[in-house]
């Protein structure tokens, strides 16, 4: 049966001819997703990018239906993150899918450029595209965090705190910047509205036109050939080569070259939807309530490095992290397609190149699982509702037990935990007295040091000696309590009824 | 199998996995959404939030008197527990927790805890023939003093100091210099079972101490103590340790 035998097929044909002898679709399909790629570009390794646009575009799909629900003022956004959570149905999954759309965006992003770097294929004539693709994880990441306000919970608060403050830091302009991100000298409904109209207008249109040039200068520069050992990039011959390669032993994007491309991209989709279903959403945590000081703050996953590399640096560097690094990073990512412009591709003959892909995953790594592991914040709460195991109670003297109360009540068991329970900003206190002699400990609660904070102006002399006698009580049994190094016989523990001199004179 | 009826039975599965949505592992749970702390209503969360750190529930050891104790909850009135949270007690480590005074407990929380802190004594209450009061004023020192000879010599020494492997010095400065008067009273009166201290019925066996010798041993110790004793400030023209437990919250 012909197409004019049946009269509805017959008026669609129609339509799609009269819409295809005005907008030419035919020839605008054969040259975007018909377009010749080398036979050897269709790689497991070569799917990153699409799988990138795919994030994107769940990210679009899902914020629009967000934003119908979704306000954005201090008074209303955590209510109505609520409201998705516990009252619209499957509002959670939206959210979870954003969420998780939104971390997988960055890693699957970061996997394209790792294998954009290791095959070689910001080399001319594609540095234009490396250097759109870069300016697109730059943009990828602000949407990240500026995701990450929206929730406007303690997370979102003392991330945005944090991010002022470093903006404060830079020289000059420094609080004009601070006050251009807030919109005011404090985090409020103006910070939102500003996050808001950035995270789903200003970055999301800029990603657009820049997936755009980025998908242009694809189509016009060609997919990188599967790169070979020994073979030379050179400015003179290397897009003569390409177009020869891609006439001789070419093949059309589509319907080709794209088959490993949907796999992936739907593996992807069943990874997103399952992290939804059986993680969730994140949050929201305790409101943006600088008052709620029980909340351990932590940013969303791809800032989780920054996060530790910044507790971990010694003091007085955070001129380095904050601003030498990030500019160094810039230049060395931006300037990657001039300072390495031609020669090998391959990776095998490349290096240093590998050694910089293992050590840049190695720090990210490990400082992300810092980030996600370390004890970064007081647990505030431990001092009234983190009970003290028996072992170290039992069998203590009047004045020992009045020194435990102290360690509560003085919130010290907010950052010392005894017997692995409490805070870990400290360490365990748990063998202290085999550690420290009861002089040591007395310095120590006194003067501080070594990130805690001195208590000599804040406990009384009696007080320091009841917790010091208790400090000194906690040993396992059967170990000697610790020694004075340099004069061991004179160590013995003070009667609890002397006062240490130091306390006397700190107190 | 027909590839047709694979296709509908995965169509099926999938409406089916959907209609258990309320019961995904993701789906955020209504009892992990945070809420204000002044609107926990829950005695246990309440307790093992703001008092489990340092008063044992019964299960937990700690460093202060046990709240699961009977003796202690027959002698304590609770007008006066409740105005011990609301307030706290000056220089000790108790702090004030009603919202009044600047703590996080509303005045409902602290009633719920109060309420929820006897009812761990339901079913089995101390004894009260012979309980003495909760407070009452120092005694006679040099009584005491043979007093706590007779009773007490036996873990803490004839005089307070403490014997090894026993009970610790309860004469101690540093210690007195510490605890309120009512403090000691209280943990004469009520001992620490928990810590393998006995009560005042139990100090000598058959022979429950009376309320004077109480008041009376109570005297000796707080003559050990230099300066004003927590939860009180020195009165002028006599030592802190002659003044009288006239205040039950001290």
């Amino acid at each position: 049966m012909s197409a004019k035998d049946r009269p509805i097929v017959s008026s669609l044909v129609n339509v799609a001819m009269w819409l295809e002898r005005r907008l030419h679709l035919v020839k605008v399909w054969k040259a975007t997703a018909g377009h010749p790629i080398p036979k050897s570009s269709a790689s497991w390794f070569y799917v990153f990018g699409s799988m990138t646009l795919l994030c994107f575009t769940i990210q679009v799909l899902t914020g629009i239906l967000l934003a119908l629900v979704y306000i954005p003022s201090a008074n209303e956004a955590y209510r109505s993150l609520e409201y998705l959570n516990y009252q619209q149905e499957l509002g959670w999954f939206l959210r979870g899918v954003h969420y998780w759309g939104s971390n997988c965006m960055v890693v699957v992003m970061f996997f394209h450029m790792t294998q954009v770097f290791l095959w070689g294929a910001y080399k001319h004539p594609r540095e234009l595209t490396w250097i759109s693709g870069a300016v697109l994880l730059v943009l990828t990441l602000a949407l990240s965090f500026t995701g990450q306000v929206m929730r406007f919970d303690s997370d979102a608060y003392w991330g945005i705190g944090i991010g002022a403050a470093i903006s404060g830091r830079i020289p000059i302009i420094g609080a004009q910047v601070v006050n251009l991100l807030l919109g005011g000298p404090i985090i409020g409904s103006d910070t939102l509205s500003r996050f808001f109209a950035l995270h789903v207008f200003v970055l999301p249109g800029a990603v657009i036109a820049l997936v755009s040039l980025h998908l242009r200068l694809v189509l016009l520069k060609g997919i990188n050939e599967y790169p070979e050992p020994g073979v030379q990039v050179h400015k003179q011959t290397y897009w003569r080569d390409y177009e020869e390669t891609v006439h001789k032993d070419g093949m059309p994007f589509v319907p080709d070259g794209i088959g490993k491309d949907l796999v992936a991209n739907g593996l992807l989709l069943i990874v997103i939807v399952a992290l939804a279903v059986f993680v969730g959403p994140k949050g929201p945590e305790i409101p943006a309530d600088p008052a709620q000081v029980i909340s351990e703050a932590k940013p969303d996953y791809p800032f989780l490095w920054l996060l530790s590399a910044a507790a971990l640096l010694p003091n007085g560097s955070e001129i380095i992290l904050f601003f030498v690094f990030p500019l160094i990073a810039a230049i060395l990512l931006f300037g990657l397609p001039f300072y390495s412009n031609v020669g090998e591709k391959h990776y095998s003959r490349r290096p240093i190149s590998v050694l910089v892909v293992i050590l840049t995953y190695l720090t990210i790594g490990l400082l992300t699982y810092a980030g996600i592991t370390g004890p970064w914040s007081p647990r505030m709460e431990a001092w009234s509702g983190t009970p003290t195991k028996p072992e170290f109670i039992a069998g203590r003297s009047p004045v020992e037990l009045q020194g435990a109360l102290l360690l509560q009540g003085k919130q010290c068991r907010n950052c010392h935990a005894i017997g692995g329970e409490g805070g870990h900003r400290g360490p365990d206190l748990s063998a202290v007295g085999t550690r420290m002699d009861q002089p040591e400990l007395v310095r120590q609660v006194i003067q501080g040091g070594g990130n805690m904070p001195a208590y000599g102006n804040t406990l009384s002399p009696q007080e320091v000696s009841a917790l010091v006698s208790y400090l000194v009580s906690l040993r396992p049994q059967n170990t000697i309590p610790a020694l004075n190094p340099t004069n061991p016989e004179k160590t013995e523990r003070v009667s609890s009824g002397e006062l240490p001199k130091q306390a006397k004179v700190g107190g | 199998m027909q590839p047709r009826t694979l296709y509908w039975i995965l169509l099926f599965g999938g409406l089916a996995f959907l209609c258990g949505c309320d019961r995904l592992p993701g789906k955020p749970k209504e009892k992990d959404r945070w809420k204000p702390p002044t609107e926990i209503k829950d005695f246990a969360e309440l307790f093992n939030t703001n008092c489990r750190g340092c008063h044992s529930n019964g299960k937990t050891l700690g460093a202060s008197i046990s709240m699961n104790n009977p003796a202690y909850l027959a002698v304590i009135p609770k007008e006066v527990m409740q105005k011990t949270i609301e307030a706290g007690i000056a220089g000790t480590e108790m702090p004030a927790y009603s919202a009044k005074t600047g703590g996080p407990l509303t005045d409902e929380q602290i009633t719920i805890l109060v309420d929820g802190i006897y009812n761990w004594a339901k079913g089995r209450e101390a004894p009260t023939d012979n309980l003495p009061p909760y407070s009452a004023a120092l005694g006679d020192v040099n009584h005491g003093k043979a007093i706590f000879a007779q009773d007490c010599a036996n873990c803490h020494g004839s005089d307070g100091a403490g014997l090894k492997g026993k009970g610790g010095s309860v004469v101690d400065k540093v210690y007195l210099s510490l605890v309120s008067n009512q403090y000691l009273r209280t943990t004469v009166i009520v001992g620490r079972p928990e810590l393998g201290m006995p009560s005042f019925r139990d100090d000598v066996q058959g022979k429950p101490m009376t309320p004077e010798e109480i008041s009376d041993v109570l005297a000796w110790l707080a003559s050990h103590r230099e300066g004003p004793a927590p939860g009180q400030t020195a009165p002028k023209g006599g030592p802190a340790s002659k003044t009288q437990t006239s205040n039950p919250i001290e």
